[in-house]
């Protein structure tokens, strides 16, 4: 019923009716029946072609988002009250309105509509307002110049957008001049804090894990201490008489010749043993055990020292020498004697 | 005609629950409306003036805590966690708890919700420009709070929540992000400051998406020198604060009226 109402309405208001895409072919034949006219005069069914035309509809359509396009991006230029680009804009949408048929171009007019209506009203309420408008984006821009913005001054000439270095007490410096509009209460605090028991808890906790493993520990001690006594001097001394042991047995099988120090102190399979060759060796020849000189080659060679040969204690002539070493050294010496095997056999490993 | 039908039940269920949740809520503060003056007679006598002093600096020190993280405090709170089994000198009370606060320490303790009975505190000293507010180094939310507050009262009391993320997007503060200094920004703009009673964050109705608008909340209100935020803003602009006369109108007739009271 509403339809054929509105459909009277349409025929005598503006031809650019509001009738909807469906309608189209009964409308013309309604139209005949009820005697209602249209005013262009053309027959019914040329403007139904008009109407379905897809080509007409898509170039309407795409110039009505070319306008809310247009609308929505430069919205704070729409707001310039110094132009009229938001009448031209309504003057062009109603331009468009003239050729509009069908239900998806009024739509988008309609959206349209919105926004142009959103941006009247806020235009509206800038006129009202006597006195100057604010903008919040020259807000923005007073408030970054305030805290201390760094413009650089790059010629990428793009519009200032987050252009610029903010400094780290940017904000700070804001807070403490916008506390003066503030009747900000302080926070009342303890000054030495209060007697909240938060640390107990965990520090039971932590007694608790504590516990288990040292019961284990203390077991483990017993053991472990035997035989850190037995590393200490003691071990040391049994560690020298071993090598002493082993020189005497490679010369008992040749008197005659001289062994080579480095070939005997030194463990081509570990630097550390060959260190320890090394300090061991050096008690041997303190305490007059062994003896060294250079060889005809100007190496130094060991052996060990009879009994008898020299006093104990006694008045020689005694020479003393640093030796160093380090892993190139070590690592040279096993190359240029061709070191393959340790002379002094490794200690029994201490399982600890 | 159904949807009728639907309409009435919906709308009696709705005021069914609020009178319910405020019964509750009142539950615990209609001990304090419903006080005869024989009962506040009987309390008199009950407590020596020894006790009656001790419950006034109890209640004081409770609201010096609650205070700390800037949540307006409930009388009803005040009720059931301290005054207790005084409540029928609650007033008494309370007017010595006021007494003391501007006495003592130079705050006001204000009710800024009079139908909810809800309390906050204020420093009843003015800040003098020159001299620093606090020796403590500033809160930089204090700024975000002043940036939002500003857009607000500068833009007529009430804008859509986009102005404001707009606005704060410019100064690099981004909502979807996390900020170096305020962490989710989103959170403290609309669940802390609001919790706090600094902004209102109310949904715009029949909006579709669901649209928010900011305006100042009670604190703000009470807290805020809208002449002071002016200044500043005059200051920034380098204008005449006098130049935003509708503002300035506003601004200096609230500050007229804070005065009296």
């Amino acid at each position: 019923m509403s339809d054929s109402r509105r459909r009277s309405k349409g025929s005598q208001e503006e031809t650019a009716g509001t009738s909807n895409g469906l309608g189209g072919r009964n409308r013309s034949e309604r139209a005949c029946d009820m005697g209602d006219e249209d005013d262009t005069g053309a027959g019914p069914s040329a403007i139904s072609d008009e109407d379905d035309d897809p080509t007409r509809r898509r170039e309407i359509r795409s110039k009505y988002r070319d306008l809310i396009n247009q609308v929505q991006q430069n919205r704070e230029d729409m707001l310039n009250p110094a132009n009229n680009k938001l009448t031209d804009v309504l003057e062009e949408a109603n331009k468009l309105f003239a050729n509009v048929r069908q239900a998806r171009e009024a739509a988008l007019d309609a959206q349209l509509l919105v926004l142009a209506t959103d941006l009247g009203k806020e235009k509206a309420s800038q006129l009202h307002a006597e006195g100057s408008a604010f903008d919040p984006s020259a807000f923005a821009e007073h408030l970054l110049s305030f805290m201390g913005l760094n413009r650089l001054e790059d010629e990428s000439g793009q519009d200032g957008n987050l252009e610029g270095y903010l400094p780290q007490s940017a904000w700070q410096r804001l807070a403490k001049r916008s506390e003066y509009c503030f009747k900000t209460a302080p926070s009342f605090h303890y000054i030495l804090g209060s007697f909240l028991a938060e640390p107990p808890p965990p520090r039971q906790r932590v007694e608790r894990q504590r516990k288990a493993p040292s019961k284990e520990a203390k077991r483990m001690m017993p053991t472990q201490l035997k035989k850190m006594e037995e590393s200490n001097q003691e071990a040391t001394e049994r560690e020298v008489e071993r090598i002493l042991g082993c020189l005497q047995k490679y010369f008992a099988d040749d008197p005659e010749e001289p062994i080579s120090y480095y070939e005997f102190v030194i463990d081509p399979n570990s630097f550390s043993r060959t260190v320890e060759n090394i300090f061991h060796m050096s008690f041997l020849i303190r305490d007059g055990l062994v003896k060294m000189n250079l060889d005809k080659y100007g190496l130094p060679c060991i052996a060990p020292v009879e009994e008898g040969e020299v006093e104990l204690g006694g008045a020689a002539v005694r020479n003393q020498c640093v030796i160093s070493i380090n892993q190139k050294s070590w690592r040279e010496i096993i190359e240029a004697f061709d070191i393959k095997g340790a002379m002094i056999p490794p200690p029994e490993v201490l399982s600890q | 005609m159904s949807q009728r039908k639907r309409a009435v039940p919906a709308s009696q269920s709705k005021t069914k629950r609020r009178s319910q949740v405020s019964l509750d809520e009142d539950d615990e503060d209609a001990n304090f409306s419903q006080i005869t003056s024989s009962q506040v007679q009987r309390a008199r006598e009950n407590f020596t003036s020894d006790q009656i002093d001790r419950k006034v600096a109890e209640v004081v020190q409770f609201i010096l805590i609650k205070d700390q993280k800037k949540i307006p405090i409930r009388r009803a709170d005040i009720g059931k966690h301290v005054i207790k089994e005084y409540k029928a000198i609650y007033i008494e009370i309370m007017n010595r708890v006021c007494r003391k606060f501007d006495q003592v320490f130079g705050l006001k303790l204000v009710e800024i919700d009079p139908k909810n009975h809800i309390y906050i505190l204020i420093n009843k000293l003015e800040p003098i420009h020159g001299e620093p507010v606090s020796m403590r180094p500033g809160n930089p939310k204090t700024g975000l709070l002043f940036v939002i507050l500003s857009v607000i009262f500068m833009k007529g009391g009430v804008i859509k929540e986009n102005l404001v993320w707009n606005t704060l997007k410019k100064l690099r503060v981004d909502p979807g992000e996390k900020h170096e200094e305020f962490g989710d920004v989103k959170k403290v703009v609309t669940d802390e400051f609001v919790r706090q009673k600094y902004l209102e964050y109310v949904k715009i109705p029949h909006t579709e998406p669901v649209e928010y608008e900011f305006r100042w909340g009670l604190r703000a209100e009470k807290e805020v020198s809208k002449l002071k935020l002016l200044k500043f803003v005059g200051e920034l602009f380098d204008q005449d604060p006098q130049s935003w006369t509708q503002q300035f109108r506003e601004a200096s007739a609230t500050e007229t009226s804070s005065q009296r009271s």
